[in-house]
Parts: structure tokens; sequence; C-alpha cells
């Protein structure tokens, strides 16, 4: 077994989408005292670090923005995280207190083609999530663990070599509890090393079974079982703003790291989808639902982004959003179309298929259409909307017919009249009994019309012309 | 040897390169290119690529013997139904026996399934995009053209704005499109990007040509006959 840990230092500010503006920090409770759990970049330029009182950090900057932690949002990025990470490794799990991400690498390595190109995938990956990560290879969880929280860019690929590697990090570094941590800091031990040079009777007898067991694990001495994620049947990430957002384009960034976790998520299940849901909840009005479908299976983050942002840039939000859902409950495999089984339309190439993606995201699932003939004799009621072409036949002898048929309209001035009527009679088997005779006809204007007139009223109609 | 240049003599001038370098370097390629006899000169014939209207007294008068490809076509007809649409089915008839797309944007009636079928169109090959406005008719057939995906694109459009026209312009060229517009024939009057604008007036058995303008070709007046 090897493990990628990845470490993500700021995930409880980085998650905020859009980003927080001017010096902005994390908060959270430790008793009546507020501490820094994260800041972001401009923050972190003034002075203010993690662990910092919040007074301390104030008094540096005043104009420090303070949020308050949220668990359930920090465990929600680390569970989109996970599903995205489903494409590098199918044994992943995260301990969403300590922001931390592994992935067994073990048995991806050479389908990567080598751990370099892996390693330098998976941060190219969590970078374009928009996350700041440290990555730390070895071969127990929490030896990568420690290598990640330490920036230690080494990879420990055998175990003998694992306690002399991480002999020389600092202490503080363990993931101990705060009284463990006051015991080794008490007893005069500086550096990893040192304790691990203990003999384990002596270390669970002065700092506690927990102190030893972990240490068993870090070094591998003890199996550390951790339940794997498991990526579920249906895709769903739910992602709360902190403050409402207004307009799509503050939609637009957290829209995009959503769908880029999501193309992970399709890759490591090696699959596609056609549908795709997305919710916005607003504070009071109902909530607004847009739903995506497109015409060949599709993962592409970059294609999808595109088309949500054509729907969504035509919506009218009621309010501003406070929560957005993007949801996929059906997967199809990638390069089937989902009804190819009696469509025996023409396969399109790739460059048709996202265009008319893109015109009905503008435009709406209808704007596409599609002719056909339908059997009756009656000329209006002679052709069909349809949503794929189907090849069709004329029958034969089929009489001369204008290119553009209207909703037939009463004319009072009759135009002159041109050749021998045609009639047609239809529908009295349904009560719609209709007898006419066409016409055709030339304006003075030089233009070709396509008349009737109806035998009962002796009316006559314009229904095309001969564009 | 054989040297093939084509548009070297329009490269930009390299940045850090003073342009007075640039102008000698210009001149010493032109010298190049007139002294040798073994240079091709592009610029000389500079062929469009066209697809053959299906009308021989058309095809005649058009440069490169037929509808232009990837350059706008502005069709002016006097009033609707003088053959305005039939004009370029024979194009299109050839675009759908080749199996590529023709796209219908925003038309102001409906096409009439058995006329297409009769003019030998397959219906497959027929779309109809709506579209509730002109700006967004305008927008699809953009990007329809842009993709380069469909084998012609029919737009029928109000909009005399010179950069809606310049846009539609560029996108047949990037796609290399053949593109219809139609337009009321009052737009005779504006000015217009198009390579190609037609007006089209009724004739006794056909409709009656005015080539108003033609890239590299000249005005002329065409008569067509309909049979």
């Amino acid at each position: 077994m090897l493990w990628l840990c990845l470490h993500l230092p700021h995930l409880a500010i980085e998650l905020r989408q859009p980003a927080p503006e001017g010096f902005a920090a994390i908060t959270d409770r430790h008793g009546a005292r507020r501490v820094l759990i994260a800041c972001n970049e401009s923050a972190r330029a003034q002075g203010v670090f993690k662990n910092l009182d919040a007074t301390v950090a104030l008094a540096r900057e005043p104009q420090l923005q303070l949020i308050e932690r949220s668990r359930s949002a920090e465990t929600q990025a680390l569970k989109a995280l996970a599903g995205w990470a489903g494409q590098f490794s199918s044994q992943v799990s995260f301990d969403a207190a300590r922001w931390l991400l592994w992935l067994e690498i073990g048995a991806s390595i050479r389908y990567f083609g080598g751990l370099q190109t892996l390693r330098s995938q998976i941060a190219e990956g969590i970078a374009l999530l928009g996350y700041t990560a440290n990555i730390g290879i070895a071969t127990t969880l929490e030896a990568a663990a420690l290598l990640a929280v330490n920036d230690q860019p080494m990879a420990i690929v055998s175990q003998p070599m694992l306690a002399q590697a991480i002999g020389a990090l600092p202490l503080d570094t363990l993931a101990l509890g705060p009284k463990a941590h006051s015991a080794l800091q008490a007893s005069g031990l500086r550096s990893i090393g040192e304790v691990l040079a203990l003999p384990a009777a002596a270390l669970s007898r002065r700092f506690g079974l927990e102190a030893t067991d972990y240490l068993q694990r870090l070094l591998g001495r003890q199996p550390d079982i951790r339940a794997p994620f498991r990526s579920p049947a249906r895709y769903r990430r739910m992602f709360e703003f902190t403050q409402s957002v207004a307009t799509v384009e503050g939609l637009l960034f957290a829209l995009r790291r959503m769908l880029h976790e999501f193309q992970g998520f399709l890759r490591g299940r090696d699959t596609a989808i056609q549908t795709l849901q997305l919710s916005l909840c607003h504070r009071d009005a109902a909530g607004t639902q847009l739903q995506l479908h497109t015409s060949t299976p599709q993962r592409d983050a970059v294609r999808l982004f595109a088309l949500l942002r054509e729907k969504l840039e035509r919506t009218v939000l009621p309010e501003a959003v406070t929560q957005m859902v993007l949801a996929a409950q059906q997967f199809v495999p990638l390069g089937y179309t989902q009804a190819d089984l009696f469509d025996d339309a023409p396969q399109h190439d790739a460059g048709w298929a996202d265009l008319l993606d893109k015109l009905r995201a503008r435009l709406g699932e209808n704007c596409v259409r599609y002719l056909g003939l339908a059997d009756d004799h009656r000329p209006e009621k002679a052709w069909c909307v349809q949503n794929s072409g189907v090849a069709t036949q004329l029958p034969q002898d089929f009489p001369d017919r204008p290119l553009w048929i209207l909703e037939p309209r009463l004319i009072q001035k009759l135009p002159q009249l041109l050749g021998t009527p045609e009639r047609i009679e239809a529908g009295w088997w349904n009560h719609e009994d209709s007898c006419r005779d066409y016409y055709l006809a030339r304006t003075a204007e030089g233009a070709r019309w396509w008349l009737y007139r109806e035998a009962a009223t002796q009316q006559w109609f314009l229904q095309g012309l001969w564009a | 040897m054989t040297v093939y240049l084509y548009s070297l003599l329009n490269l930009p001038t390299l940045p850090g390169m003073p342009h007075t370098h640039a102008a000698i370097a210009d001149e010493a390629l032109l010298s190049l290119l007139q002294n040798s006899t073994q240079v091709w000169r592009g610029t000389h014939c500079a062929r469009i690529k066209t697809c053959a209207s299906g009308y021989a007294p058309l095809d005649a008068a058009l440069p490169g013997g037929g509808w232009p490809v990837g350059a706008l076509i502005e069709l002016l007809p006097a009033c609707e139904g003088i053959g305005e649409l039939r004009l370029s089915l024979p194009a299109l008839k050839t675009l759908s026996d080749a199996n590529r797309q023709i796209v219908f944007v925003r038309p102001p009636h409906t096409p009439y399934p058995p006329a297409l079928l009769r003019a030998q169109l397959s219906l497959q090959h027929i779309v109809w995009i709506s579209a509730d406005s002109d700006e967004d008719a305008r927008w699809a057939a953009e990007q329809t053209l842009r993709a380069g995906a469909a084998g012609a694109v029919l737009l029928w459009s109000d909009s005399g704005d010179d950069r809606h026209l310049r846009r539609l312009q560029l996108a047949a060229e990037t796609g290399q499109t053949l593109a219809f517009l139609y337009r009321t024939p009052s737009a005779r009057r504006q000015p217009s990007p198009a390579a190609l604008r037609l007006r089209l007036r009724p004739a006794a058995d056909g409709v009656r040509l005015e080539i108003l303008k033609a890239r590299g070709g000249h005005t002329a007046v065409v008569q067509i006959p309909f049979s």
C-alpha cells in the first residue's frame, strides 16, 4: 500500500466561493476564545495567521472580516473532493476534522505512468479546483499525513525508511491530543525521532494508550483501518453561500468548481451524463430549477460549464441565491447516446452535437426542430415538427406545394388566379368536413400565393407562399 | 527547387524589430519574388471557394462560378413569395446530398415539408431553429456558422447594424459555411460587409436578380426562369 495524502491548510476559507474580498479569516470557538483557523492570502500578508486569537488578529488588521466556521460545509467540500479523487484511486478516505484526504496510489501508479506524473496530475487537478494543497506520500496513512502537514516533498515508498525519514520532523505536527502534546513537551523530548526511540511500554505508560496506538499506526506496526469513501449511486453536491449571491456572475465561481469536481467523479466511475439538474435556493422565493440535457453523453467540465452558464444567463433570479445544488441521477457510458436502439437519425459528428447543446442551452430545449410529414390530406395537417430528423419519402405524384405554409388567413381582395384548381376534401370522418379548391395566384406585386376557396362558405383564404 | 510563399509579406513586424528593418526585409522579399521564376505568388489569383447555384446564368455572373462559401450572401427580395427561397434550393440540395445540415434560423413562415421533399432535400438535414428575438436569431446563426458543423445557414434578420453583419460575415468565414441572409428591400441603401448582395424582383416566369455587389466580380442583372 502506498498512500498519497492531501492536506488542505486553508480549506475553511478556500471553500468559500465567491472568495471573500479584502481581509478575511475563519474562526472557531475554543471555550470563550475565538481562534482563527484559516485566513485568506491578503490577511496572511498582514501578519494574520492560523491559531491566532481573534482579538489579537483584529488588533493587527482592523479591517479583518471574521467568518464563523461551518463544519458541515467543510465535510461537504471534502466529500466532493473524495468523489473527485475517485478518478485517481479506487480507495479514498478523508478526515474532515483535520482537512486531510488520502488516496491509495500503489495500484494506480503504473496506470498513470509513474509516481511523479500521478503526483503532478493530482496537484494540477486540486489547483484547478481552487484549493491549496500539500502532498505527502508514504506507506502508512498517518506518515503520509505527517509529510503533507509538514509539506515534505519526499516520498517514503518503503517501510524500513519510514522511522528515519520522519525522525527529524517537529514534534508538534504529530496528530496527538493536546494532553499528550503537553506531556511530550514537559518530558523534554524535542523531535519525533526521540519519541520513536522510546520503548512502547514506557510510551503508553507516560502518554496514554491513544498515543501509542497512533505511533504504531504511524510506523505501520499496526494496521490502520479506515472506512473507505464510497461514491454514491446518485450525485448531489450542495453548496452554501456565506452571503447570498444576487448575480449570476457570483454563482459562476462555485459552479465551475462544482463541475470540475463532478468531472473527476464521472471519470472515476468511467461514466458520463446526459441530464443534469442545478437547483438554486432562495430565502423566501421558490427555488429556481435548471435542467440541462445534452444530445450526447458528456463529462467535460469546461463544456458543461459553458452550457450551464448560457442557461443561467438567461434565467431571471427572483431573489438572491443562498444555496446551490448540482445533482445527477442517471449515468450513461461515454460515447453512446441514450436512445440509440430505435433511433435511426444519423450519428452527427461531435461539433454538430455540441452546437445543438449550445443553442438549446440559450434558446430553450425546443428551439431545434426537424420537420416531418403527417398522414393527412389537409395541407395544414400534412406536416409535423419532430425532435430528430427522420428520412421521409414523399408519395409518388405528389402535387406541387409552396415553400412557406401559413395559418390560413381570410383575404378580401382576390389576386389574379392562374391555372386549374386542385380539390382537396378531407375531415369528413371526424366532423371536420372541409372541401376546398386550391389555386395558384399572382398578386399585383408579382408574388405567387397559394389560395383556396372553402366550398361551403365561398370564402377565400391564403395558405402558402411560393417563396 | 520550389518555394511556397503565401502571406509572408503580410507578417506583422516582430517585436523589437525597428520598422525600417522590417521595410528592408519586405523589399528584399519583394525583389526575391519578382526576380525568381520559380515562385508562385498566391496573391495573383485568389480563388474563391464556391458552391454552384444550379442556375447557369447566375453561376456565369458570379465570381468563382457560384455562391461564395464562407462569406455572407445577402438576398433582398422585393416582397415575399417571388422565389427568394427557391433560388437557394439547388445549392441546398447539393449539400443535403452530401449529408450536410441546412439550418433555417427564425424563418418568417413554416418551411413546408412536402415542398422541401419535392425539391429533393432530405428532411433529416433540414433544421429549423426558432428564436424569440432578432438578437437570439443572429446569435444562433453566428454560432452555427462559426462551428462549421452545418453546410448552410439561412437567416432572416431585420438588423441593419453594420457590426451585426460583420460578425456574421466573420463567422461564415471562420466556419467556411454557406450563409444566406434575407433582408428587407429597403436595406439596399445601407452599406453592407456582405461579399455578395442580390436584389430580387419578380419576373414573368421566374426571378430577376440584380447583383448589387460581388466581391471579386461585377454588378450585373440576371434573369432566372423557374420551370
